[in-house]
């Protein structure tokens, strides 16, 4: 059973989007500061290429900026920022399909500190992503929402325009097939 | 330690040396930078948004017209007209022609038909004209 971590300071997100709103770019960078590093953990764990994790972060925020206005605090604002960054990367795989662009092989990655212990570290890790990769796009961002970023049901419902229910099935059905591949 | 424990536990390990190689303060920085280089591409999107629905309207209409002028040439293809729009081009002994060959096939039609046939030519061309149009209903 996955234990939510502690919820972001929601009040304040909720003043720096109409500070943002207002014209204030220091709202905007300090909602970047607030966010960032859980947008770039969720979208490497859904299989954003290391190299490319900044700039996906980058773009996930300038289209949240763009279109705050349609935000209406139905979920937190980092759930939101989230699913946004969802969508993002799944037009940057459309493109980098076209492009036939493959991302940078597991084998020629910045590797640092003990090589062995790195090695017996990362294994279960790529094979839990290698795993997230072969789930539907909505069961693997459940996954992620819930045992990642430690969402409540309801919460993850409310960003991915579902019910609790719903999204209690498909994490059960990712962790029983990321069990098989794990193992 | 059960297997969904395990996979939670890996699952926030995911992704954790990427978020830790970031940059915050710079990607803050960048994306403030490029929030004031880009404003906001409503008209964009406005003019992308009627292009789309004048697409469609294009196609919708354009559909419609072919359909409306298939459905016309299927009713404009009955004989009877083709020939009443060539009328006013004939000459008097044309229109003789054509009005002795719709006598003739009536006569071979139906026996009913009668001999006064042979009046027309007594008609002038005005009069031709009449009994074809008759003729045509």
């Amino acid at each position: 059973m996955a234990h939510p971590l502690p919820r972001p300071e929601t009040s304040g997100d909720a003043a720096l989007i109409l500070a943002w709103q207002s014209g204030d770019e220091q709202a905007a960078a300090e909602l970047v500061g607030r966010h960032a590093r859980p947008l770039a953990r969720f979208l490497a764990g859904a299989g954003a290429p290391d190299a490319d994790v900044d700039d996906l972060v980058q773009e996930t925020f300038i289209r949240a900026f763009r279109s705050v206005g349609r935000f209406r605090g139905q979920c937190q604002f980092r759930t939101w920022l989230l699913t946004i960054g969802g969508n993002v990367l799944k037009d940057f795989g459309r493109r980098a399909a076209r492009r036939k662009v493959l991302p940078l092989d597991e084998a020629v990655r910045d590797v640092t500190g003990d090589p062995h212990e790195h090695a017996e570290a990362r294994e279960a890790e790529e094979l839990l992503a290698a795993g997230l990769q072969k789930l539907p796009r909505l069961q693997r961002e459940v996954f992620l929402l819930r045992a990642q970023q430690g969402l409540e049901y309801d919460e993850i419902a409310a960003a991915l325009a579902t019910t609790p229910g719903a999204a209690r099935v498909h994490y059960h059905h990712a962790v029983r097939k990321l069990k098989e591949i794990v193992e | 330690m059960s297997d969904e424990a395990r996979l939670e536990n890996l699952a926030k390990r995911l992704g954790a040396r990427a978020a830790e190689r970031l940059d915050v303060a710079a990607t803050a920085q960048k994306v403030v930078e490029r929030l004031r280089e880009q404003p906001v591409r409503r008209i964009v999107w406005v003019q992308q948004t009627w292009l789309r629905i004048a697409a469609a309207l294009v196609v919708v209409v354009g559909g419609a017209v072919a359909v409306r002028q298939n459905v016309v040439r299927s009713h404009a293809a009955h004989p009877a007209h083709l020939v009443a729009d060539d009328l006013s081009d004939l000459s008097t002994d044309e229109l003789r022609d054509v009005l002795a060959t719709f006598d003739q096939l009536i006569r071979t039609d139906s026996g009913a038909v009668p001999e006064s046939s042979t009046d027309l030519h007594e008609l002038d061309a005005q009069q031709l004209r009449a009994v074809l149009r008759s003729l045509e209903g």
